[in-house]
This record gives C-alpha cells, sequence and structure tokens, in this order.
C-alpha cells in the first residue's frame, strides 16, 4: 500500500524575473512503513520536495496523494515561533490540534529535556535544542509519516538515542522520508533511497545504490 | 482514502489518550468538527499574537485596549483643549471621539493585514492553520480591542461631561457593526494584496494617511457644499458608517447622510471579495 504518491510534481520559483526550474515533472512512491532516504546535492531541491509532502509549500504543477497523515517537515526554522518560548510553543500546538496540555508538557520535557530554558525564546536556542523541541512536539502527535529535514543530525549522542527508541523502535510501523547528508546514520535507519539531481528524483534499487551515486555525482 | 490506522495498533497505554493525540482525528473533520478545529485554530492564533506582542511583563494584554485608548483620549484630550469646543454646532470633544474610534479601527486592521501572511508564513507549517485563520485572528484582536476602548473613552468623556450620552444608543451599535463588517472585509482584502505586490505594501502608510478625509473623521458630510456630497455618501462606507454612529450620538441636532443599503452592499461586496482572495492566497505566500 502507498502511503504517499506525486505524480508529474513540478516546482519553480521565481526570482525577480528569472525563472528557476527546481523539480521538473517528477514522480515518487512512498510505501507504508518504508524509511526513504531522500540524498542530493545541496540546493538540488530535497527540502522543497519535503516542504511540498508536507503541505507547506504549494506544488507549480502536478498532485500528491496523501492516504495517511504526514507532519510537518521538521527542519531548522519553520512551526515555531522564534520570539516565543518552547513552552507557549507547545501552548499553541496544544491548542491548534486539541492535546491535554498536561500529558504533552509532560511528554515534551521529559522528551526535549531543556530544562529551565524550556522557557526562554526559541530564537536563544542552539540548534540541537531546537532540534529537541521540533521532535518532542511532533512525537507529541501521532502521524502516520514524519518528514525529517536534517535535523536529528545536529543532536548529541543521548538525543539520537532517544529518537532512535521513539521513532525506530516505538513507531517502527510508521513511514519516514529522511533528508540528510549524514550516511552512517541513513545506513543505520533508512532501507531505501531516491537521488534529486538535475530537477529529476532518481529511484535507486537499494540504499547502497543510492549512496554510492551520491557520491560520483 | 485514509490507511493509516497505524496510530491505533502503536502503543500499550489507555486508548482514549492515543486518541485524542492521534493526527488522524483531525483528517476528515464534520462540518461541525471542522468549525470547532476553526475556532480553536483562531483562539490559538490570537492567544500567540498576544504574546508575541505584548510579551507577560507589566500590563501585557491589556496593551490590546490599552494602545487605542491612548491613541483616542489622546487626540480628544488635544482637540478638546485646541478648538472650539462647538463647531456647526456639535460638541467637538464628541466630534473627535465618534470620528477616531472608527479610523483608530480601520488604520490598525489595516496595519496588522499588510504582509500579515509573509510574517507569519512559519504557522503555515501546521495544515490547521489557514491564510483565513492567521487574518481573522489579527482583526478580531484589533477590533475587540478598539470597541472596548472606544466604550471607555466615550464613558470617560461622558463621565467627565465633555459630551452627552448617545440620543440613540441603535445607530451606534450599528454603524460600529457597519464599521466592523468594512474593515474585516477591507484587511482580507489588504492582506492578500500586499502579499502579491511588495509596492502596495510600500504605499500602504501614505495611501492611508491620504484617505484621511474620505473616511470623513473630522467633519459631517453635511458641512460639504451639497454637490461635493456623493463622493463620500456614494463611494465611502467608513464615511457612511460614521454618520450612522453620529446620527446616534448627536440626535436631532445634525443632519446625517447616510444609507443602510448602501453600506450592506458595499461591505458585503467587500467580504466576498475578500474571502475569495484569501481562499486563493495560500500558494503565493512567500515561506520564511
Amino acid at each position: 500500500m502507498l502511503a504517499l504518491e506525486c505524480k508529474k510534481l513540478s516546482k519553480v520559483y521565481h526570482v525577480g524575473k528569472t525563472r528557476r526550474v527546481v523539480l521538473d515533472e517528477v514522480d515518487l512512491q512512498v510505501e507504508m512503513g518504508k524509511k526513504l532516504a531522500i540524498l542530493g546535492r545541496n540546493g538540488a531541491g530535497k527540502s522543497t520536495l519535503i516542504k511540498m509532502l508536507g503541505g507547506v509549500e504549494y506544488p507549480t504543477a502536478g498532485v500528491i496523494k496523501k492516504n495517511v497523515t504526514v507532519s510537518w517537515p521538521l527542519a531548522f526554522g519553520g512551526a515555531f515561533q522564534g520570539s516565543l518560548s518552547g513552552h507557549d510553543n507547545l501552548k499553541f500546538v496544544c491548542r491548534i490540534y486539541d492535546l491535554d496540555y498536561k500529558d504533552t508538557l509532560t511528554y515534551v520535557e521529559d522528551f526535549a529535556q531543556l530544562g529551565r530554558q524550556f522557557y526562554d525564546p526559541v530564537k536563544t536556542y542552539s540548534s540541537g535544542m531546537h532540534a529537541r523541541l521540533a521532535f518532542a512536539l511532533s512525537l507529541a502527535i501521532e502521524f502516520d509519516c514524519y518528514l525529517i529535514d536534517e535535523v536529528i543530525m545536529v543532536g548529541d549522542a543521548r538525543f539520537i538515542q532517544r529518537c532512535e527508541d521513539e521513532l525506530f523502535n516505538k513507531r517502527g510501523d510508521r513511514t519516514l522520508i529522511v533528508v540528510s547528508h549524514n550516511m552512517d546514520f541513513l545506513r543505520n535507519f533508512c532501507d531505501e533511497a531516491v537521488l534529486i539531481h538535475d530537477k529529476k528524483i532518481h529511484r535507486c534499487n537499494s540504499l547502497d545504490e543510492g549512496i554510492d551515486r551520491y557520491y560520483s555525482l | 482514502m485514509y490507511l493509516g490506522h497505524v496510530n491505533m495498533r502503536y502503543n500499550d497505554s489507555s486508548g482514549l489518550i492515543m486518541n485524542r493525540r492521534s493526527a488522524a482525528r483531525h483528517q476528515f473533520p464534520s462540518l461541525w468538527q471542522a468549525f470547532l478545529a476553526q475556532g480553536r485554530v483562531i483562539f490559538a492564533l490570537i492567544m500567540r499574537e498576544i504574546h508575541t506582542r505584548y510579551g507577560r511583563e507589566n500590563i501585557g494584554f491589556l496593551w490590546v485596549i490599552g494602545e487605542p485608548i491612548l491613541f483616542c483620549a489622546g487626540v480628544a484630550i488635544v482637540w478638546t483643549a485646541i478648538r472650539p469646543s462647538y463647531e456647526h454646532g456639535v460638541q467637538m470633544t464628541a466630534m473627535v471621539v465618534t470620528g477616531y474610534v472608527p479610523l483608530t479601527m480601520w488604520r490598525h486592521t489595516m496595519g496588522r493585514a499588510v504582509k500579515a501572511y509573509e510574517v507569519n508564513s512559519s504557522l503555515l507549517f501546521h495544515q490547521l492553520v489557514t491564510p483565513l485563520d492567521i487574518i481573522l485572528a489579527r482583526t478580531i484582536l484589533e477590533v475587540v480591542g478598539t470597541i472596548l476602548a472606544g466604550a471607555i473613552v466615550l464613558g470617560g468623556a461622558v463621565g467627565f461631561g465633555y459630551m452627552k450620552a448617545p440620543a440613540d444608543w441603535g445607530l451606534v451599535y450599528g454603524g460600529m457593526g457597519f464599521i466592523t463588517f468594512f474593515c474585516v472585509g477591507f484587511s482580507l482584502v489588504i492582506a492578500a494584496l500586499t502579499e502579491l505586490s511588495d509596492l502596495l505594501e510600500k504605499a500602504m502608510g501614505i495611501i492611508s494617511y491620504l484617505s484621511i478625509p474620505w473616511t470623513g473623521t473630522f467633519f459631517m458630510i453635511d458641512w460639504m457644499p451639497a454637490h461635493y456630497r456623493w463622493i463620500l455618501e456614494d463611494t465611502s462606507p467608513m464615511a457612511n458608517s460614521i454618520e450612522m454612529i453620529r446620527a446616534g450620538v448627536f440626535g436631532l441636532d445634525v443632519v446625517p447622510h447616510y444609507s443602510i443599503f448602501f453600506l450592506f452592499v458595499s461591505c458585503m461586496l467587500l467580504l466576498i471579495i475578500g474571502l475569495y482572495m484569501t481562499k486563493r492566497i495560500r500558494p503565493y505566500i512567500k515561506l520564511s
């Protein structure tokens, strides 16, 4: 069964008068429960694709069919209000998703372990702390498919261990789409790969093949 | 077709909590659930707006009312002090209060609507948040703040004897209702247009300043030469509703020029255009 399916997806940005094609009529299919790695060089369009899958950016053409619930893209920037504290952001998420405030607070405080800085503005957080908050909040809502754009990799060893626990063990049946340049991480956790290069998505037969192709770009 | 019931399979703890945390719950809402969700999102956005704008220090969210009060009361006091107390047979303070409260609402809602989507684009990461929620939250906050401030300023002016209590409250409420109606539609249109055009965003300050005469804030239409009255009477919802408020405040002391038919049609038209633009704007919002 397919969790996600993209058909003839195109994304074009207009910068001033120049027209820049990021993705050109690409297709992508993600099976339920699969852990898909998206590989590609900087600026290839990986984050753009993730944002379109998460419904944040809109495709210029083509359709995205979602059969399951998809998280917002866990990335640097976005989803949080920098001038508000982690706690205020949690309250915001609780309000819009109608979550139980106390349960969520306990879960997030325990998972993110930000201590007193949980009550400081998010803009004062280090990237690792930002990642911890982003993860904790998105795991507080049970999505079927999580979109991860690099953020796990900035965490410390302990945080990566926790992510592994929560995301890959407890929620092992979920679909995962990961953008990363950390091949060790991908080798550990992903089982499929696609390569974005030259405005197209190239399906790879195995993760190893994908990584080889990525290195030979 | 929704296939993902993994949420139900996962976890051994109480099923109720899992259910509430499940994102699938928001997937296919009934009309009523969608309505509740929209209410929740707008409330969350209003709370967030209050916290980002006013913080938690000193009087905090009371600034929502405090800011327009200082504006309206300040102008009312200065004008009362420097201008003759009666002009064309009506009290100066009452003229300022009845004009400035609507003007403040219009200028504040407009100010908050300019580029509202771009500055809030990080919120659009959450699928439940739509552009309409963002602009409604901002507009509601300003409208409520201005109305409360207006009530306090009016109460103060009447209490201290600088103006008489309104002769007909119904017309005052009606006029404020139409001002609100107009401001909501106007901010929807401005939010969408400034998102599309940086030039308009930069010009908004000048446009709003130059259009103050068109709002009829500081004079009544009856004071204009008869053959120019149509400029406000037939084109300006602001001037029409301010005339209506003044008809309520001054009663038989003034000759008001307003048309409820014109107000209703123009405000409704603006709202429909605004809603249509808001519905179409999402792909054009620049994400930060």
